[in-house]
This record gives structure tokens, sequence and C-alpha cells, in this order.
């Protein structure tokens, strides 16, 4: 299990994590999202013992994390980097080994990521001549190359075109499903939802949110509303609901946000008997609605 | 993995990649051409006869002239065509001879026996010719006061074309060899001025690249610091011997087969030293290049981070050539110690067997001890500057954010 406590940083002035703390179980996948500049890459870093914490501590199985734990994680970093004029499948080899696998393995591992993500045929190219999308399937391979037990992928999603996402995120739940603890972090928040039963969300180096998905949906003081009326108009309906946020109109529909404990028993009484109500949902807000509550 | 496995997984990746460049492929074949055209060219053009055509204006010039072209060739092996031939031509007087010299139809004009005009005396040309006819006049004169005294002095140009003093030396081993070691110096001395200036800047654009290009992050989520710079500098250095080595084998192999100049017996002992000596030199200097490459984010700045190591190894050459000259002098025994001078130093002083034992292993022991010290901080300078992007990392920032 990861285990992340409470890390501080600043570099110079710049306070980059301020009580980031967040805990991720074998099998299990975590979306780690937060704003641009948030912490989430210096996080990262951090567990791959490339920053030293102010104050803090990562732990792996409950031990503090050692350079040689660090040969059973996989690492995608945000800056994504290969040798260009190196052979895709020679630079996925080379960092197998590098990882304490031997020859044979790493070479066989690397042609059969490759094989997964539709590259047979590129492994003798330099990785310079590959797509930007196929690139980024390698440096994903690159992770994964050495069977980690741990992978923490920073943005693996961004820049990938709709098919590229999907393979992606089917390779991400079947690692986690084999019993690898994945985390990643991204800024597509229905991406996250459908793959993550779990979140972080950071803001100003602070993890403010953590926890499964739909507990945090249910905690939330909020809920959504949706509503169609024959004939009439929305907005003055929802106007005897007491605890109304906000409400955005779109076309006959009107979404809103409501306060969890509003009586919504009593509008629905009061709906029906004014017999318009076409359409009608009341749901926990979504992942994008927690993540805009939490860091603003 | 054990740490210096990882290390040797780097190294392997240097050596695989840049051996199979068409940078260093080109750069060792170009080497090898370029060494192997100075060697046999000059062999196609200066093995040949020297033939020159000398005015004679008056009498008394044939003898000095005969005489000239006997000396010339005295020392030529019998079945040699001969070094120099002079024809001669005729002239009735000094001005239409001096005429002919002008415009180019003789190459010297000899008067009276006891006059050379030259159009100029610039060159090593021309100071031969006149050297070559003086001796030749001298002899000649010799030849006549022997001759009036009645003496037989046939063989006086075989008496003057051999070596009548033997060369010995108050130190120990024959002068033979310690001539041959200063060679070996001497040529060690370029070889480690040459490699650390271009072997260095390949381990320093490597080091920038790998930074410039992000990969460096990916490495450093699983091998240390100074896996990958020690592995790096190993590789580099291990190709840089391939080049070098192979360079000098064929450079050793044309010159016996030309045969043009001899070459001195390599004594074993004095290679063994240089050997050591060019190591630790190469290592000093890659340690440095390498932290240094560390701080800049683009290969642009590669050069101007490189000025300092590239000056310190100018100096090294500089002073290694002084103590070449004057090997007990106060420069060379000062540079004995500093850690970056003395692999330039030591190898010169110790093949003229200038220095004493303490100086050496002091020299020896100081150096080592720098390598092993400027590791350490060369590894920390990397490990922080590494991930600092952007323009020209500051040393104390990258000292200061390095992880441990």
């Amino acid at each position: 299990m990861l285990k992340v406590q409470d890390l501080h940083k600043t570099f110079g002035n710049i306070r980059a994590l301020a009580g980031c703390s967040f805990e991720l179980e074998r099998g299990h996948m975590l979306g780690f999202l937060g704003p641009n500049g948030a912490g989430k890459t210096t996080a990262m870093r951090i567990i791959f013992r490339l920053i030293r914490p102010d104050s803090g501590l990562v732990t792996w199985d409950g031990e503090p994390i050692e350079p040689d734990d660090l040969l059973r994680f996989g690492y995608m970093p945000e800056q994504r980097g290969l040798y260009p004029k190196m052979r895709a499948g020679d630079q996925l080899t080379y960092l197998g080994r590098l990882h304490g696998m031997s020859k044979t393995d790493a070479r066989a591992s690397a042609e059969s990521w490759l094989d997964r993500f539709g590259l047979s045929d590129r492994v003798g190219d330099p990785v310079e001549s590959l797509s930007h999308g196929n690139q980024q399937r390698v440096q994903l391979a690159a992770a994964l190359v050495h069977d980690p037990t741990l992978l923490v992928l920073d943005e693996p999603l961004s820049g990938l075109d709709p098919i590229a996402v999907e393979t992606m995120s089917d390779v991400l739940r079947e690692q986690a499903a084999s019993g690898k603890a994945v985390v990643f972090s991204s800024h597509q928040l229905d991406l996250v939802e459908d793959l993550c039963e779990e979140v972080a969300i950071i803001n100003a180096g602070e993890v403010v949110v953590t926890g499964k998905v739909e507990a945090l949906k249910d905690a939330a003081p909020i809920r959504h509303l949706e509503l169609e009326v024959d004939g009439g108009d929305p907005a003055a309906l929802v106007a005897f609901l007491d605890g109304v946020q906000s409400t955005k109109a779109d076309g006959e529909r009107l979404t809103a946000i409501i306060d969890a404990d509003a009586d919504v028993r009593g509008f629905i009484a009061h709906a029906q008997e004014t017999g318009k109500l076409r359409h009608f949902a009341y749901t926990t807000p979504s992942l994008s609605d927690l993540f805009r509550e939490a860091v603003k | 993995m054990t740490g210096l496995a990882a290390l040797w997984q780097v190294a392997l990746r240097e050596l695989t990649e840049r051996a199979r460049s068409k940078a260093y492929l080109l750069t060792t074949g170009l080497t090898i051409l370029i060494v192997l055209g100075l060697i046999v060219i000059p062999n196609f053009f200066g093995g040949g006869t020297d033939e020159s055509i000398v005015g004679s204006v008056g009498e008394g010039n044939d003898d000095i002239i005969s005489t000239a072209v006997e000396l010339g060739n005295a020392n030529d092996e019998p079945d040699d065509p001969p070094s120099i031939a002079i024809e001669t031509v005729d002239f009735d007087d000094r001005d239409t001879a001096l005429e002919a010299l002008d415009d180019g139809e003789v190459d010297a004009v000899l008067v009276d026996g006891g006059e050379i005009v030259l159009r100029s005396v610039g060159g090593f040309g021309g100071n031969s010719f006149i050297s070559g006819f003086q001796r030749a006049a001298g002899t000649v004169q010799i030849q006549s006061v022997i001759e009036e005294q009645g003496q037989e002095a046939a063989d006086i140009v075989e008496i003057l074309t051999t070596e009548p003093l033997e060369t010995t030396t108050l130190s120990e081993g024959d002068p033979e060899e310690s001539e041959s070691r200063t060679a070996v110096a001497y040529f060690g001395l370029l070889l480690l001025y040459l490699a650390v200036l271009l072997y260095g800047t390949w381990i320093l654009t490597g080091v920038t690249e790998e930074k410039a290009n992000r990969v460096v992050e990916v490495l450093l989520s699983s091998v240390r610091p100074w896996q990958i710079l020690g592995g790096k500098i190993l590789g580099i250095g291990l190709l840089a011997m391939v080049q070098l080595l192979s360079t000098i084998a064929v450079a050793v192999i044309a010159l016996r087969v030309t045969q043009a100049f001899d070459l001195p017996p390599i004594e074993i002992g004095s290679v063994l030293n240089l050997l050591l000596w060019f190591v630790l030199g190469f290592l000093i200097f890659a340690v440095l290049f390498g932290a240094a490459g560390s701080l800049v984010s683009r290969t642009e700045d590669a050069n101007t981070i490189a000025m300092p190591m590239s000056m310190t190894a100018v100096v090294g050459f500089f002073v290694s050539i002084t103590a070449l000259n004057d090997p007990d002098g106060i420069v060379a025994v000062i540079f004995t110690f500093i850690p970056v001078t003395s692999p330039f130093v030591v190898p010169v002083r110790s093949a003229l067997e200038a220095i004493p034992a303490w100086q050496y292993l002091a020299a020896l022991a100081i150096t080592i001890t720098a390598i092993v010290i400027l590791t350490g901080l060369a590894g920390r300078i990397y490990a922080g500057g590494l991930l600092r992007y952007g323009g020209r990392v500051k040393l104390r920032e990258a000292w200061k954010s390095a992880a441990e």
C-alpha cells in the first residue's frame, strides 16, 4: 500500500505542497486531480525520491521508500522523455534492464507491450520517427515494461485521440485488476470518474478531498437536479424549493445544484400536483461538480 | 540489481548507441584516414631525388658542386635513388647568370668558387642549400690543403659524414631508451589534451541531451545519479579508448610499413605509466564535464559551460610543454601537485626522470583523492541540476536542491 503522509515542500518563495496526503491500496486506481500548479507533479516526484520533501513521508507497505523499491515502481513523468534516436524496442529493453530484468525478459516484455499498443512493426524504428500519439504509447510502455507493482502516471491521457484514450484506459483497468496500485493525474474528469473508484483532489498544495468517488458523492453537501416541464416554466417551479444554489437552463431542461438536505419529497409532491412534470432526475453530484466545489 | 550492474547497463547503452551512430563511425574513419594521410603522403613526395639546377660562373665551381652531391648522398642506402642531384649550367658572366636565376631557370648561382647567389634566403630550402654548399666549399678547401702537403685525401668525405662522438648520459639506462620515454610522454600528453577536449565534450553534451529531451526523469525514477554519470563516463571512456587505440595502431603499422621515420623502441614501463595518468586525467575532466552538463538545459548552452574545463586543459598542456623544457623548474613542481594539471605534468617529468619518488606518489594520491571528492561533489550537482529546467542553473542552486 502506498501512503503519502502530509508532504510539505517550498521552492524558494513558492509553496508547492502544504499538506499532501492520500493512500492507495494494491488493486485500486486513484485519480489524482487538481488545477494546474496545484502540486501534483511535485508530489509524484517525491514518491520517486527525485525531490526531497521539507517534511512528510511516503511509505510503501509501511516502510519508507528506498532506492531499491523504485525498481518495482513505474513512472510516466509529465515531461515526456525518451532517447529520440534510439529504437523503440531497444529503448524499452534498456529501461527494463535498468529495473533489473534479464536481457531476454526485458526484450520479450518490450516487444509484447509494443505489440499491445499496435506498434509491433515499429520495434526497430527510432522513437523520433513515431507520431506524437505513438511516442506517448511507447512512453506508457516504458512505465510498464518491468511489470511494476505501483504505477504513477502524470497526465497519461493528455493529447491522445479518443481511440488511444480507450486503449490506455483498458490497460490501466487491467493493471489495477491484476493487483497493481495505479495512480494517475488527469484533467479529463469524466474519464477519471469512469476509471477510478478513488480520487484525491489537491488544491494549492493541499489535498482537500480524498476517498471513494461514490462515498464522496453521497457525502457531498449538494445534489444535482434536472427538470423538464410540459408547457410551463421550470424556473418558476424550482423557485418553490428551498436551498437552490444555482440553476442553468439548457433549452427546455433546467439543471440545478441544490443543498443535499433540501426537501425534495415536498418538491416532488408539489410538482405532481401541478401535473406538468415531463422529466425529473435527482442525483448525487458528478465528479466535475465535486472538483469545482473542492478547488473554488 | 546492484549499483554497479545498473552503471554497467548505462555504459553499455552509451557503447552500443554511440558505436552505431554515423557520427562516431565517421569521426573514427576520418581520424584514421587523416593519420594515414599524414604518414603516407609525404612518403610519396619526399621519397625521391631532390633535383636542382645550379648556374656556374668562372672557375673553381665544379669541385664544390661534386663534393656537395657526394656529401648529400653519403648516407644513402646503396639500392635507393640518390637524395640529391645537381645539374650544372655554365654562364659566361655574372649578369647573365643572375638574369637566369631571376627567371627561375636555375635555383642558385656559384661565382668563381667563392660566392653563392640565391633568389632569397627565406624558407628552409634556401638555408639547407646554403649549408650544403658551405660544407662542400669547406671540404674542398681542406682537401686542397691536405693535397698540397702531399697526402692522400680521398676519404675526407667519409670522415665528415660519420658520427665521431658516441652519446652517453649520467642517468641510468641508455639514451635511446630515455629518448623513447620522452617521445611516449610527449605523445601521451598530446593525446590526453585531445581526449579531454573531444571526449569531455561528448560527456558534456550527452548529459545535456538527456536533460534536454527529458529522458533523465525516467532514468532517475529507477537509477541513481552517480550510476548514470558513472556509466556515461565509463561508456564514453571505453569508446574513446577504442577510437584512440585503433588510430594509434593504424599509425604505428603505417610507420612500420612506410618507414617514414624511425620509431624508437617503445619502453613498456613508460607506456603503462602514461596509461595510468591518461586514465586519471580523463576521469577527473570527465567528472567535471558531466557535472557542468547537468547545469544547462539546451545543447546550445553546452559550449559556454565547457569553457572553464577547456581552459584548464589548455593550461595543463602548456604547463607540461614548459615541464618538457625545464622538468625541475618551479612551474613544473607547482603544477605537479594541482589535481587537474598533474595528469599533464607528471608523465612528462617522470619520462625525463626529473621527478622525485615522493612527488610522484604525492601527486598520485592528490589526484586520486581529488577524483573521489569531485565525483561526490559532481554527483550532487548533477542530481540537483538535472531536474531544473529553463536557463542555466547556478551551481549553488543545484547544490542546494540535490535530494541527497
